[in-house]
C-alpha cells in the first residue's frame, strides 16, 4: 500500500510539473498583457506537433526537438500578438479586457480547427525521448515521465532565473508592476509585450512537446489542460510564478490521489476531470484571487 | 445532344459545354443519363470520431469509383455526396434532410455514432428512403422495426457474448474492465458481464470518462488489487486506447505472464495502432469485423490491395463495413431495376449479394426485436498481435474455433 | 426609430413569415435550427453585450433546459409545455444562482468560472448516465409529429420573436440603462445609485431562461439529445454568430446567427474548413470591426455613404 501510494504520488508529480509549466506561461502573460489567454490549451497543442514534425520531417532528434518546439511557438504567439492583441495597447480602445477575452478565445477556435486540416484526425505520437520503463524496488515509471518531469523542472528553473537574474527579465517584471511607471522609466511597451506572450506561447508549446511520447497528438488535446491551467494560475494568485509552480504541483498530486483514493473507481475516473474544475470554482468562489496572490490585479 | 447544344440562352449552352466535357470520364451508355444519387453520413470533423469517419469515406470513395469504371448503374453514373455529421444528432438529422431534399438521393449509408444514426433514421423514416447502417452498433437501431434501416455491422449483443465467450473458454479467473461512458462501451460492459456471471468468473469493471488520456492512477490500483487479475479488458474506442494500452504495459500490468490484455473498439485495427503503442501492442488481443484471412474472397483481396494502395494500411473492419455499405446499395438497385425506395427495400430483403466481408442477407425477424433488418451472420473474430507491427490481416485468430488459425485459445506472453 | 429600420425590419418579418412556403423540407430544417441559435445568441448577447458579463458557459443552460425538460417528460410523463416551461424555470433559477455566486468576479475571473461549470455539468451529463443516458443520447418525444417541419417552423419563430419582444423591452426600459450603466463601470453606477447586485442576478436569471427555453425546443425537435449540446464548441459558435453580428445590439447578434447558421449549411461542401472560416471571421471582425458586420453595413446602406466619412461625422 505504501508503494502504491508513493508511485501515485510520484506520478501525480510529473503532471504537476508539467500543469505547473503551462500554468507559468499563463501566469506570464496574464502579469505583463493582463489578459487571460484562452488560447493557450491551443498552442500546447501546437507546440506538440511541432515536435512531432521536427522529428518526422526535418530528422531532429527528439530531445533537441522540444528546443524547436519552444522556439516555433514562440515565433507563433509573436505573430498572433502583433496582429490580433495590438488594439489592447491602443488609449482608443474601450474596454480592453473584453476584448482580450473574446479575441483570444476566437484564436483558441481558429487554431483548434485549423490544426484538424493541418495534422489530420489520427492521433500522433513522436518517439520516446528514453524508451523503456524506469524501476526502483516497488516503483514503476516510463522514463519519458522521469524525463517529461526532469525537462519540466529544467524549463521552470530557466524561467525563475530569467525572471530575477537578467536585465530583460528584471524589466519584465518591471512591466508586469505597472505599465505606466514602466513608459515612465523609458521602457519600450511594446517589445515587451511580444517578449512576454511569446515567452508564454513558447512555455505551453514546449510542455506539449514533453507530453507528445505520454499521450499522443490529436487536435484537441489543448482543451483540459487549458482549464487545469486556469485553475492553476487562479490557485497561485493571478500573476505570480512562484505561486503557480506551486499550485500545479498541488493540483497534480491530489488530482492523482483523488484518483487512488475515491471509493468509488468508475465515479473516480469519470470526475477526474471535472476534479480541477471544481477546484478552480471553488478557489474562485473563496478567494477570486488566490491563495498566494498578491492584491487583487484589476482589468484595465 | 445537338439539340441541347442549340438552345441559344448562355445556360444551356454551358450545361451542354459542361457534359461534353465531362464526356472521356464516363462510359458511352453513361453519357446522357442523370446520375443515380446517394448520399454517404459520418463523422468527419470532431467532437466526432473523425479519425475512422475519414477512413470509412476513403472506402465509400473507392466503391464509387469502381461502379462508375463499369460504366455505373441501369446505365447511370452513380454520385455518392458525403455528409459531415460530427458525432452530433442535430448535424446528423439536417445532414439527412439536406441529402434527401438537395441532393435528392436515393439511399443513404455510413454513420459511425449511435445517437446520430438515430436522429437521422427519422428523416429516412418519413420519406421512406433506405438507410444502411455501417459502424453503429446500438441494438436500437434495428430494434426500432423501422422497415428503411438495414445494418451490416454487427450488433452490440452479437459481439460482447462472443467476448465473454472467448475469455471463459481462455481459462480467465479474475477480469479488470475499464469501458469508456458512452452507447457502446455501457452496453458492451453490460452484456460481457452476464457471459462472464454465467460463466462464474469474477471481474472488476470501471467506467470512465471518453476523453480521458491518463488511467496511470486506474491501472495501478489493478495492479495491487490482492487477488490479482489475470485478465485487462478494455473497451475503448475513442483518444484514450492508445494511451492506455502503453500505460497497461509500462506500468507492468498487462501484457505479462500472469495477466493478459484485449481492447474492444476498433482501434487495435486502425492505421495508427503502431506507431502509437509500440510495443505494448504485442500479445494485445482484439475483435475484426471483417472476414478472417483464410475466408477472404476475391472481392476482400482485391479491396484490401486496392486500399492498401491508395491509403498505404489495412483497412479496418469498419472502413469494410463502408465499402460493402455502398456496394449493397448498388446491388439493390441494379437488382429493383430502378431507382424506386420500395424497390431498393425490397430487393435488400432479399439480397445474397458476396462482398468483401462475405455473403450478406438481412433477417425479418422481429424477435427479437434487433434481429430486424439485421445482418445476423456479420463477421466477428478475435485476434491476438505476436509481433510488433504485425498487420492484423496476419496476426493468429483465436476465436471462434472454426476460424481459428492457430491450435491454442490464448498465447501467453513469453510461451 | 429611423424609417431605414422601420422598413427593414417589415421586410424581413414578412420574409421569416413566408420563408417555408419559399423553401424545401431541407431548408425549412435549417430555419428551425437558426431560430434556436437565434434565441440562444440574442440571449447571450443581453448578458454580455448589455450587461457586459462574459458567460461561457451560456450552453450549459440549453443543455440544462432541453435535459430538465426530456428527463420530465420521458421518465414522468409530464407533457412537453409544462417540461419545457419546468427547463426555463430550473434555469432561471440556476442562472440567478451563478449570478449570485459571480457577484465578487468580473471579466475574465467570471468567463472561467462559467466555462468550469459548464464543463463540470456536461461531465456530470456523461457521468450519470443511468439518469441522462450519458454519450449514448437521451431519446425524446418530438413535439409535433407531422411529416413537415412546418409547426416547428412556426413555433420557433414565435418564440424568438416573443422572447426578442421581452428583451428588447428590456433593454429600451430604465433596466436597459441600468445593463449598460454597470457594464461601463460598476462602481460608478453603485453610486449613482443603481442597484448593482439586483441587476447583475437578475440580467444572469433572464438570459439563462432564454437559454433553457431554446434548450426544450431544440430537444423536442431533434428528438435525441446528447451532452455535446453544452460542449465548449458550441459556444464558440455561439459567441462567433453574436460578435460577427454584432454582440452590443440584440437585433445585429439575431441575425448574425440566422445569417451564420444558414452560411454553416450553404458551405457543407466545405466541411472542416468552416470551422477554420468562422474563427477567421470572428477574429477579423473584432479586429476590425468590433461593433460587428451589421452595423459595419448598416452605415453603408442607410446613411449611403463611405465608412470613413461616417467616422469622421460620429466624432465631431
Amino acid at each position: 500500500m505504501a508503494d502504491y501510494l508513493l508511485i501515485q504520488a510520484l506520478n501525480g508529480l510529473v503532471i504537476g510539473i508539467i500543469y505547473a509549466v503551462i500554468a507559468a506561461g499563463l501566469t506570464v502573460i496574464f502579469s505583463i498583457l493582463k489578459i487571460v489567454n484562452f488560447a493557450h490549451g491551443e498552442v500546447y497543442m501546437m507546440g506538440g506537433y511541432f515536435a512531432y514534425f521536427a522529428i518526422a520531417l526535418a530528422g531532429v532528434p527528439p530531445l533537441p526537438a522540444v528546443l524547436v518546439a519552444m522556439v516555433l511557438s514562440f515565433m507563433l504567439s509573436v505573430l498572433v500578438e502583433r496582429t490580433l492583441l495590438t488594439p489592447l495597447y491602443s488609449p482608443t480602445t474601450e474596454r480592453k479586457g473584453d476584448y482580450g477575452i473574446l479575441v483570444t478565445f476566437g484564436i483558441s477556435i481558429f487554431l483548434r480547427a485549423l490544426a484538424l486540416i493541418i495534422y489530420g484526425p489520427y492521433p500522433l505520437r513522436p518517439p520516446s525521448f528514453w524508451p523503456g520503463v524506469a524501476v526502483a524496488g516497488g516503483l514503476v515509471m516510463a522514463w519519458d515521465r522521469v524525463f517529461a518531469g526532469g525537462a519540466g523542472i529544467a524549463m521552470l528553473l530557466a524561467l525563475v532565473w530569467f525572471m530575477n537574474r537578467t536585465p530583460w527579465g528584471e524589466a519584465l517584471n518591471a512591466v508586469s508592476q505597472s505599465r505606466e511607471s514602466a513608459a515612465i522609466v523609458g521602457i519600450n511597451d511594446q517589445r515587451f509585450y511580444m517578449l512576454a506572450f511569446g515567452l508564454g506561447g513558447a512555455l505551453a508549446g514546449g510542455s506539449g512537446a514533453l507530453v507528445g511520447p505520454i499521450y499522443s497528438l490529436s487536435p484537441s488535446m489543448g482543451l483540459l489542460p487549458d482549464t487545469q491551467a486556469f485553475a492553476i494560475v487562479i490557485l497561485g494568485g493571478m500573476g505570480s510564478v512562484g505561486g503557480s509552480i506551486l499550485a500545479g504541483l498541488l493540483i497534480g498530486v491530489s488530482e492523482s490521489m483523488f484518483v487512488a483514493l475515491f471509493p468509488d473507481p468508475s465515479r473516480s475516473l469519470t470526475y477526474a476531470q471535472a476534479f480541477s474544475l471544481l477546484i478552480l470554482m471553488v478557489v474562485l468562489l473563496v478567494r477570486p484571487t488566490g491563495l498566494f496572490g498578491r492584491a487583487h490585479v484589476a482589468m484595465e | 445532344m445537338t439539340a441541347k447544344m442549340a438552345v441559344s440562352t448562355r445556360r444551356g449552352l454551358l450545361a451542354g459545354a459542361g457534359a461534353a466535357a465531362s464526356l472521356p470520364l464516363l462510359g458511352r451508355s453513361a453519357l446522357a443519363a442523370d446520375p443515380i444519387s446517394i448520399g454517404w453520413v459520418g463523422p468527419l470533423s470532431p467532437p466526432g470520431g473523425y479519425a475512422e469517419g475519414t477512413n470509412m469515406k476513403n472506402a465509400a470513395e473507392i466503391a464509387a469509383a469502381e461502379v462508375n469504371a463499369q460504366g455505373g448503374i441501369l446505365n447511370r453514373p452513380v454520385e455518392i455526396t458525403y455528409a459531415d455529421t460530427r458525432g452530433m444528432p442535430a448535424e446528423g438529422r439536417t445532414a439527412a434532410e439536406r441529402l434527401v431534399q438537395q441532393n435528392k438521393v436515393v439511399a443513404v449509408f455510413g454513420e459511425f455514432h449511435s445517437p446520430v444514426a438515430l436522429a437521422g433514421m427519422e428523416v429516412y423514416h418519413k420519406y421512406g428512403i433506405p438507410f444502411m447502417a455501417c459502424d453503429v452498433w446500438s441494438d436500437q437501431i434495428t430494434a426500432k422495426g423501422y422497415p428503411e434501416v438495414f445494418r451490416n455491422a454487427p450488433a452490440v449483443s452479437l459481439i460482447d457474448v462472443t467476448i465473454g465467450q472467448w475469455i471463459a473458454a481462455a481459462g480467465f479467473k479474475n477480469v479488470a474492465i475499464i469501458a469508456e461512458k458512452n452507447d457502446v462501451g455501457l452496453a458492451a460492459r453490460t452484456l460481457v458481464a452476464q457471459e462472464l456471471t454465467k460463466a462464474n468468473i469474477a471481474f472488476t469493471a470501471v467506467d470512465a470518462d471518453p476523453n480521458l488520456t491518463d488511467f496511470t492512477a486506474q491501472i495501478l490500483r489493478f495492479k495491487s488489487t490482492t487477488p490479482p487479475f489475470d485478465f485487462f479488458l478494455s473497451i475503448y474506442s475513442e483518444a484514450g486506447a492508445y494511451p492506455m494500452i502503453r500505460q497497461a504495459h509500462d506500468l507492468g500490468f498487462a501484457p505479462t505472464a500472469n495477466c493478459g490484455i484485449y481492447n474492444s473498439g476498433g482501434e487495435a485495427v486502425d492505421p495508427t495502432f503502431w506507431e502509437n503503442v509500440g510495443e505494448a501492442g504485442k500479445y494485445l488481443v482484439t475483435e475484426n469485423v471483417g472476414l478472417p484471412k483464410a475466408a477472404w474472397n476475391d472481392k476482400t483481396k482485391a479491396f484490401v490491395a486496392k486500399y492498401r494502395e491508395k491509403h498505404n494500411a489495412d483497412p479496418s473492419g469498419a472502413v469494410m463495413e463502408s465499402y460493402d455499405g455502398a456496394w449493397l446499395l448498388f446491388d439493390a438497385i441494379k437488382t429493383a431495376g430502378n431507382t424506386d425506395a420500395k424497390a431498393i427495400i425490397a430487393a435488400l430483403e432479399k439480397t445474397n449479394y458476396v462482398g468483401a466481408r462475405g455473403k450478406y442477407s438481412f433477417s425479418t425477424s422481429h424477435e427479437p426485436a434487433w434481429h430486424y433488418h439485421q445482418f445476423l451472420e456479420a463477421p466477428l473474430t478475435l485476434l491476438q498481435y505476436h509481433e510488433v507491427k504485425q498487420g492484423q490481416s496476419d496476426a493468429p485468430i483465436l476465436w471462434p474455433k472454426q476460424f481459428a488459425t492457430v491450435p491454442y485459445i490464448y498465447k501467453k506472453p513469453g510461451t | 426609430m429611423s424609417p431605414w429600420s422601420k422598413t427593414a425590419g417589415l421586410v424581413l418579418a414578412a420574409l421569416a413569415l413566408v420563408f417555408p412556403l419559399l423553401v424545401n423540407a431541407y431548408w425549412l430544417s435549417v430555419g428551425v435550427l437558426a431560430m434556436f441559435y437565434a434565441i440562444v445568441t440574442a440571449s447571450w448577447a443581453l448578458l454580455a453585450g448589455y450587461a457586459g458579463q462574459f458567460s461561457f458557459g451560456h450552453v450549459a443552460f440549453v443543455s440544462l433546459g432541453a435535459y430538465t425538460s426530456g428527463l420530465l417528460v420521458m421518465t414522468f410523463g409530464v407533457p412537453i409545455p409544462i417540461g419545457m416551461a419546468a427547463g426555463v424555470l430550473i434555469c432561471g433559477i440556476v442562472g440567478s444562482g451563478i449570478g449570485f455566486i459571480c457577484l465578487r468576479m468580473r471579466g475574465p475571473y467570471l468567463a472561467l468560472f462559467t466555462v468550469a461549470f459548464s464543463e463540470v455539468l456536461r461531465i456530470v451529463i456523461v457521468s450519470e448516465n443511468e439518469v441522462t443516458g450519458g454519450s449514448g443520447g437521451l431519446e425524446v418525444t418530438p413535439l409535433f409529429h407531422e411529416r413537415t417541419d412546418m409547426p416547428f417552423y412556426y413555433l420557433g419563430l414565435g418564440l424568438l420573436a416573443a422572447s426578442l419582444a421581452i428583451m428588447m423591452v428590456l433593454v429600451t426600459s430604465r433596466w436597459g440603462l441600468f445593463f449598460r450603466a454597470i457594464r461601463e463601470n460598476e462602481e460608478a453606477a453603485a453610486t449613482a445609485g443603481v442597484k448593482v447586485v439586483r441587476f447583475r442576478i437578475l440580467a444572469f436569471a433572464i438570459s439563462s431562461s432564454f437559454a433553457g427555453l431554446a434548450g426544450g425546443f431544440y430537444g423536442h425537435y431533434i428528438g435525441i439529445l446528447t451532452p455535446d449540446i453544452g460542449s465548449v464548441d458550441q459556444m464558440g459558435l455561439v459567441v462567433a454568430m453574436a460578435v460577427i453580428g454584432g454582440a452590443e445590439s440584440i437585433v445585429a447578434a439575431t441575425i448574425g446567427a440566422l445569417g451564420l447558421e444558414f452560411l454553416i449549411e450553404a458551405l457543407r461542401s466545405y466541411g472542416q474548413w468552416r470551422l477554420v472560416l468562422f474563427g477567421a471571421l470572428l477574429l477579423l471582425t473584432m479586429r476590425f470591426a468590433r461593433n460587428g458586420l451589421l452595423a459595419l453595413a448598416w452605415q453603408q446602406i442607410a446613411h449611403g455613404r463611405p465608412w470613413r466619412r461616417v467616422r469622421a461625422a460620429d466624432a465631431r
